[in-house]
């Protein structure tokens, strides 16, 4: 247990004036979990593409096994041993498990494809770690979790000794996750290293052995999982303690009108196969709605179904009694912070003053000789809502692509909420955001509650779900398992609400289990 | 003006130049090395091309005429590309423009000259826009490759317009003409010329007015904003409540009108008569102008002026030195050429970065 298997030394490198590792040591020893805790831009991924290739470190050397290397692609990383499973998984959908494990690796008769021999191997490795997948069906066909057990056969087929895993439960169901802890046991039991990259504090004790916390680029300390706890993290994490769970008490009751009126919706995904069955909820003044579930379970449909850019196939969405039939234009009846503020929110090449005005360019504080844009006016409404929202930034002509990801959602933020909208739909609005912003939002969208506005709050994230909402609903495969009350002692039963089972529905249990095993 | 604007103006245009500059010398420095290899001096061809295209009054004129269908082409390509839609279908479109301006070219209509013009202009720009009207339709609302479509389309309006000037059959052909040709437009409808003595016409101050007109719309009205918009980020867009459909039909037909102007303009004011295969591939070329000027309708009166002043001086490069017109295409397509890499390079440093690291040979390389 006590080998060094793996050592980074002093590893320093720098995007432009950006220092994103600054003299990072950074070790893990054979058959250890070391983790790598931090918040988003901390340099956790910055550190690991290092180690696997991708970036040559401006400074700093590395040492596998004792022996200094210098790791140019991948590929020699693959060499040296080390593995790596994407957070967003590398997978090529419409081939198979096995198709996607041999991808690239040479083949024992070339120039045909010898997939027999693989498979052979890949079941003794499947046997061993406990990955049980089905490898003959496309990966597409399985569920994220398989998938994921897919990923990690990849790294092990190619005889990995370091695995590297990116935040690997960001998708997963808290079984799941249970069963991926199950595999990293047994990883570390046949002397595999695992280096787990996590930006969630209360998992990261559980799995690991030593945990390794980044601030800015830089170690702010190293801790045996032992010492280790929430509290004193998030202080290494973010410099100061952070109060990791505010209440507010709700300002609406019964009695308040309803905003947001969902009745029956059904809709259909991307695919066209039916992605929301059968929908409805309310959203009143006052209140906020948090909806909790597991990515990819109907979230984003239903968000863009009441953003009206999905067709709703049945039922409707009426937003202060008025259906909706398609984008609301109007900024003072909803504000929408996309999901994807980089793809929906922004236009990245517009500068920021020209994104705070994306909706709102025709009104008439913004022309002049009634057909012009006054940019003067544009540019100091620009100011204005930097000064308000915090924005940093070198001024409002600097492309919205240069800002960090924090700053870019203020950006949306000070344009969604500008004209105090009735209702505001906040989807996915702390995705990719560090703890600090993540407050920041959040506080901001209290205060639109507490001065009226209704606000439906989705996020796969139950701990941020969990301390902003007045009530949550959780959603599972397009439906809508129940609802709670934000209350601590309700965890067990949103967990069981995100795999799939209705409160009502417990009896039916035993037989959902059967059927999985 | 505020002083934002004018700071941020100055640095967009340093932007947008710089750019291009080193592109077209590097272009001429490895045309050159062809032209010497090729036997000849580069600097004397190049004295010649230089001559022939702004070296006096009269060869200045040329390089004008040369430009005009290049810039007004230009612009539709600038107008679409900046919206994030390709129509490559400038050539056509000028083809159909060219048709509508003879149409209404050859009526003697009873009006004073500046009004039959703008007719002839209008209907120049009608005519292209319903050339685009079909592909424009089939990519907004159905979703068909724009490329595909409109390329195609190109080559149905050359030919439709050798069926339209034949002498035997066609409707617009002249009866007993030895080459395909409709009939002399009547006075009012010519364009008048500029520099007299000289073939330089209007039609180069419509493209230069178009110009400005286009840049202003595009940058300080708020349909040229929702319009950049829709380029620059569709889901964005969609998201802002804009119709993606409608958006992008007005767009084509705004594009496909533009293209119809320069082939009135070139009807109008240069041969004041339709012939078959009049364009010499004007609408292609006029997407090269249109990347050089990376899509700025202001930088396009630039770029074409450049590209118009190659096509001038070639053939006074021909006659005085010998060199074939070849190389003025051979000078365009390494100026395309080193443009692109140049725009893939600055979006990624890091190819760059990996570049010099070849050059500087990394320690790691001696390992293996």
């Amino acid at each position: 247990m006590s080998d060094i298997i793996l050592r980074m030394e002093g590893i320093t490198k720098q995007f432009g004036s950006n220092v994103a590792n600054n003299s990072v040591n950074f070790d893990v020893y054979k058959g250890e979990v070391h983790t790598l805790l931090g918040e988003n831009g901390a340099g956790k991924s910055t550190l690991m593409k290092v180690l696997y290739g991708i970036h040559q470190p401006d400074e700093g050397k590395i040492y596998v096994d004792g022996a200094e290397v210098t790791i140019n692609s991948p590929r020699e990383a693959v060499n040296y041993g080390i593995g790596m499973v994407h957070q967003h998984f590398m997978l090529a959908s419409n081939l198979t498990a096995l198709e996607n494990i041999v991808l690239g690796m040479p083949t024992s008769r070339p120039p045909f494809l010898e997939l027999n021999e693989a498979k052979v191997e890949l079941g003794k490795i499947a046997a061993e770690y406990d990955l049980h997948v089905d490898l003959t069906i496309p990966v597409w066909q399985l569920p994220v979790g398989a998938q994921q057990r897919v990923e990690i056969l990849k790294v092990l087929f190619r005889k990995a000794n370091i695995l590297i895993l990116d935040e690997p439960t960001a998708v997963l169901t808290p079984p799941e996750v249970e069963q991926l802890y199950k595999v990293i046991d047994q990883l570390k039991a046949q002397g595999k290293s695992v280096i787990f990259i996590s930006h969630k504090l209360n998992e990261v004790k559980k799995v690991s052995d030593r945990i390794t916390v980044l601030r800015h680029g830089q170690v702010t300390g190293t801790i045996s999982s032992k010492e280790a706890n929430p509290n004193n993290l998030a202080k290494m994490m973010v410099g100061r303690a952070i109060s990791l769970a505010r209440k507010q008490p709700a300002v609406t009751d019964a009695s308040s009108d309803k905003v947001l009126e969902i009745k029956d919706v059904t809709c259909l995904g991307d695919k066209g196969v039916t992605a929301l069955n059968n929908i409805s909820l309310e959203v009143r003044r006052g209140e906020i709605l948090g909806v909790a579930g597991v990515d990819g379970n109907g979230q984003r449909e239903l968000a863009e179904c009441i953003a009206g850019i999905r067709p709703v196939t049945e039922g409707s969405i009426s937003i202060n009694g008025q259906t909706v039939t398609g984008v609301v234009k109007d900024p003072r009846i909803m504000g929408y912070i996309p999901e994807d503020r980089r793809r929906t929110g922004l236009v990245l090449d517009f500068s920021i003053a020209e994104n705070l005005v994306l909706k709102t360019i025709s009104e008439p504080q913004y022309k002049k000789f009634g057909y012009f844009i006054n940019w003067g006016t544009v540019y100091k409404h620009a100011r204005q809502a930097i000064k308000e929202f915090d924005i940093r930034t070198s001024g409002p002509e600097a492309p919205a692509r240069h800002l960090s990801g924090g700053n870019q959602q203020r950006v949306v933020l000070s344009r969604e909420l500008e004209k105090k909208p009735a209702f505001i739909l906040a989807s996915q609005a702390t995705r990719g955001l560090d703890v600090g912003a993540i407050e920041n939002v959040q506080d901001l969208l209290r205060e639109q509650r507490n001065q009226g506005a209704a606000i439906l709050y989705i996020s796969t994230e139950l701990t941020e779900v969990m301390s902003i909402s007045d009530r949550i609903i959780v959603m599972s495969k397009g439906e809508i398992m129940g609802e709670v009350t934000p209350d601590p002692s309700n965890l067990p039963q949103i967990g069981e609400m995100m795999m799939g089972l209705r409160t009502s529905e417990q009896e039916g249990r035993a037989n959902n289990e059967q059927l999985e095993s | 003006m505020n002083s934002w604007s004018l700071k941020g103006a100055l640095q967009k245009a340093k932007d947008i130049i710089v750019g291009p500059i080193i592109a077209i010398a590097l272009a001429l420095l490895l045309a050159g090395i062809l032209i010497y290899f090729s036997g000849y001096e580069p600097l004397a061809a190049y004295g010649a091309l230089f001559k022939g295209s702004v070296g006096n009054i009269n060869s200045l004129a040329v390089t004008g005429v040369r430009m005009t269908p290049l810039l007004l082409g230009g612009l539709a390509v600038a107008m679409s590309f900046s919206c994030g839609v390709s129509n490559i279908g400038i050539e056509g479109q000028l083809y159909l423009g060219a048709v509508g301006a003879t149409i209404v070219g050859l009526m003697p209509l009873p009006v004073p000259q500046w009004l039959h013009l703008l007719l002839v202009l209008a209907a120049g720009f009608v005519f292209g826009a319903l050339w685009a009207t079909v592909p424009g339709y089939l990519y907004a609302y159905k979703g068909v490759n724009e490329v595909v479509l409109t390329l195609m389309l190109n080559y149905v309006a050359i030919y439709l317009v050798s069926y339209l000037t034949n002498t035997v059959y066609g409707p617009l052909g002249e009866k007993g003409a030895s080459y395909s040709q409709s009939p002399e437009l009547v006075s009012t409808a010519r364009l008048p010329i500029l520099l007299k003595g000289s073939s330089l016409h209007v039609g180069l101050l419509v493209g230069i007015v178009l110009a400005i007109a286009l840049y202003i719309f595009m940058n300080h009205t708020s349909s040229g904003f929702r319009l950049r918009m829709v380029g620059f980020n569709p889901h964005a867009a969609e998201y802002a409540g804009i119709p993606m459909e409608r958006t992008r039909m007005q767009i084509m037909l705004l594009s496909g009108g533009l293209a119809g102007i320069a082939g009135a303009s070139e009807v109008a004011g240069l041969f004041h008569r339709l012939y078959a295969n009049f364009s010499p591939g004007y609408g292609f070329d006029a997407i090269a102008v249109s990347l050089l000027a990376g899509n700025n309708p202001l930088a396009v009166i630039l770029s074409s002026a450049f590209y118009g002043a190659l096509r001038a001086g070639a053939t006074r490069m021909q006659q005085v030195i010998g060199i074939e017109v070849s190389i003025v295409f051979i000078i365009q397509a390494f100026t395309i050429l080193f443009v692109t890499a140049g725009t893939v390079l600055s979006h990624r440093p890091s190819v760059i970065k990996k570049l010099f690291r070849f050059s500087k040979k990394s320690p790691a390389e001696g390992r293996g």
